[in-house]
């Protein structure tokens, strides 16, 4: 009997690396591994959607594996064994920077081609990709701000706190393009900047207290994704849908009842899946031997005309921002 | 009669909760006279509902600090105590009405409460060490066997009570609407009953004389062991019902926004005159604390005071009137003093 158990579980053990082996012999071409920061939170949950997509289309041997949970010293054990599994190319969301520069140098000594997503400041990788550069964000808010307002009134913008580096730049960079681009609207001059604290309840009572004291303001540019939902809430109980707008940075499912009343018409945001996709294609023209340079086209939607960003040439900055309204809101299943 | 005004006066005088008021009423004004809002019939329905769930930590925090400790957990406290109610209700993807969210938050919050009662009252440790670590454990809990992350969608009858209003004020000259929740309904009922609890019965007394003497309150026949345990049950489940109020309001459960709360809510409640070291302090004095921090942080725009001088104004004031506060129990000792002397000497 217990002959027979044993041999069962030899059996079933052996069972999966046969028909691992199969499928490897089956896909010819390289074997591209994506490694996100884990494999439960929906955000990759959507990427792997975009890798397995890309697998589809292209036949290539290419799939995602991430660790159970959000672990800096998992990832690296992860990243290991896929060195030694002789990977052809590396796709890594890293969860920690600087525990992760040691092994990717291991993977690169290993001649494996190692690309990153939302690590710009890595050294030990072939490029690094970012959906896009904080400037042309930051004008694509604006973008959707405006069409939401008509295009004219006054508005203001929102940051989690005037000291957080990205979401100023958003919101720099929106003005700017208001500027340029938006004749009609116009700065509120008395308070151009209010804060959040990445907290929604702070963004309703402080724009519940804007649209009282400025009968006028028409509009309120979020970055954080706590601003516009929360500002929605506002607007919502003020009685001002249709009347004041807001736009900004914000998760899907999270917003879909807002989007689907109405009192906002449209989120920013940038895709996963869109950006798995990249990471993949830019390691295949890395191990296809095509030179990177000048702008760059991954035949992604929105990284078809990426840049090195300023002073870097690793990072590539593409344009890489979605839309989410009533429509697609629940595409994206996150 | 003028006799009798005067002694009024006097006595008024004496007291801390005139200052805070009249603190207040120039505030109010100063924003009025800034902004031409204040006064209108929505802001102040907008700082009522600004008020419940600061009003409840305050309730709690005052009842703590009287007793003579200091928490400083009652935020992680509620925030666990909701967070884990509202994620079993979704997991049972539970139908019903708000009741069950608000009797299971305030059971869970009994046993956190007691749980800090249990050291700071039998084991006697300090309270603030006691909360400093508890706070800590409720996070951890949150984030470790809760997996805690926002939760966006929040139980049908959680939502739909969240939502609804006893009535809604509108703006004649703006057409700006602001709805009263019905939760303020909750607010003041507890408020009524500490209240009364505080006032007329032998444990709210007990609380009172703990803080005053430990020992003589013991000696005066308070159980006092017993007393703070019970008493930490209770602010556990007043935090855990400003919890509940909360997460309903604001239409989603988030883990760690209410943090860092406490700061502010201590701050209001010495405001009000409560005597850090404990024992002496009215309700109302802290619940005027704390309607000025909260309209403090309501009205910083409507001030017209710019966004990086916020953090600048909000400190200036609690210093300001923690001063007055504090002034107050410093002369009212000295005149303690001199009438015990007189009497010696007499």
């Amino acid at each position: 009997m217990k002959k027979v158990i044993a041999l069962v579980l030899l059996v079933l053990l052996v069972m999966p690396v046969l028909f691992a082996a199969g499928q490897a012999e089956k896909k010819g071409g390289y074997e591209i591994v994506v490694v996100p920061k884990d494999a439960s939170n929906p955000w990759f949950v959507r990427m792997k959607v975009g890798v397995d997509e890309y697998a589809k289309e292209t036949g290539l041997n290419v799939y995602q594996r991430g660790t159970p949970q959000i672990d800096a010293t998992l990832q690296a054990q992860l990243i290991q064994d896929l060195i030694a599994q002789g990977v052809d190319a590396l796709c890594v969301v890293p969860v920690d920077l600087e525990s992760l520069e040691p092994v990717l140098g291991q993977a690169r000594d290993a001649g494996i081609v190692v690309v990153t997503h939302e690590g710009a400041a890595l050294e030990n990788v072939d490029y690094d990709i970012e959906a896009f550069s904080n400037a042309g964000y930051g004008a694509f808010i604006m973008d959707n701000l405006a069409e939401a307002m008509g295009g004219e009134g006054v508005y203001t913008t929102m940051v989690a706190s005037l000291t957080n580096g990205s979401h100023n730049e958003w919101a720099d960079a929106g003005v700017a393009h208001q500027k340029s681009a938006y004749p009609k609207m116009q700065l509120l001059d008395a308070e151009k900047r209010v804060e959040s604290f990445d907290n929604g309840d702070v963004a309703y009572n402080v724009a519940k207290e804007l649209f009282k004291k400025y009968p006028n303001l028409k509009g309120i540019m979020g970055t954080s994704s706590y601003d516009a939902p929360g500002v929605a809430r506002a607007i919502e109980e003020l009685g001002l849908i249709g009347k004041a707008f807001t736009s900004g940075t914000g998760m899907p499912l999270d917003n879909a009842a807002l989007l689907e009343s109405g009192v906002v018409k449209s989120l920013t945001l940038w895709d996963p899946a869109l950006a798995g996709k990249a990471m993949i294609a830019l390691a295949v023209k890395v191990l296809d031997g095509d030179k990177i340079e000048g702008t760059v086209d991954l035949g992604v939607d929105g990284y078809t005309n990426m840049k090195f960003k300023a002073g870097s040439d690793t990072v590539l900055e593409g344009e890489g921002w979605i839309v989410i309204n009533a429509d697609n809101v629940y595409d994206f299943g996150f | 009669m003028e006799m009798k005004t005067q002694t009024l006066l006097k006595k008024l005088s004496r007291r801390n909760e005139p200052y805070i008021f009249l603190v207040l009423l120039a505030l109010c004004l100063l924003i009025e006279v800034r902004s031409g809002q204040f006064f209108s019939s929505n802001n102040l329905v907008d700082i009522a509902s600004a008020l419940i769930v600061p009003g409840l930590f305050a309730i709690g925090a005052f009842m703590v600090i009287v007793s003579g400790g200091i928490d400083v957990s009652f935020p992680a406290l509620a925030s666990l105590s909701v967070y884990a109610t509202t994620k079993y209700l979704l997991d049972t993807n539970y139908q019903g009405g708000v009741w069950v969210a608000i009797v299971m938050a305030l059971a869970i919050g009994a046993v956190l409460g007691a749980f800090n009662g249990l050291f700071i009252g039998y084991f006697k440790l300090p309270a603030l060490i006691v909360t400093l670590g508890s706070s800590s454990v409720f996070k951890g809990i949150m984030q470790g066997a809760l997996n805690s992350k926002q939760l966006t969608t929040i139980p049908v009858g959680m939502r739909e009570w969240g939502t609804s209003s006893l009535f809604i004020a509108k703006n004649p000259v703006s057409g700006l609407t602001s709805r009263m929740p019905v939760a303020s309904l909750a607010f003041v009922i507890v408020l009524a009953l500490v209240f009364l609890m505080l006032r007329y019965t032998m444990f709210g007394r007990g609380i009172y004389a703990i803080g005053g003497s430990e020992a003589s309150a013991h000696r005066a026949g308070f159980g006092v062991v017993k007393t703070k345990f019970i008493m930490y049950i209770m602010v556990g489940m007043i935090a855990s019902l400003a919890g509940v109020i909360r997460v309903c309001m604001m239409q989603q459960a988030h883990p760690t926004n209410m943090l860092g709360m406490e700061m502010n809510i201590i701050a209001g409640v010495v405001l009000g005159g409560t005597a850090i070291t404990g024992g002496r302090g009215t309700l109302l004095g802290c619940m005027l604390g704390t309607l000025l921090i909260v309209i403090v942080e309501n009205s910083l725009i409507l001030l017209g005071v710019p966004t990086s001088w916020k953090s600048v104004f909000t400190g200036a004031l609690i210093i300001i009137g923690t001063g007055v506060s504090a002034y107050q129990v410093i002369r009212m000792n000295s005149t303690r003093k001199i009438k015990a002397k007189i009497q010696e000497v007499v």
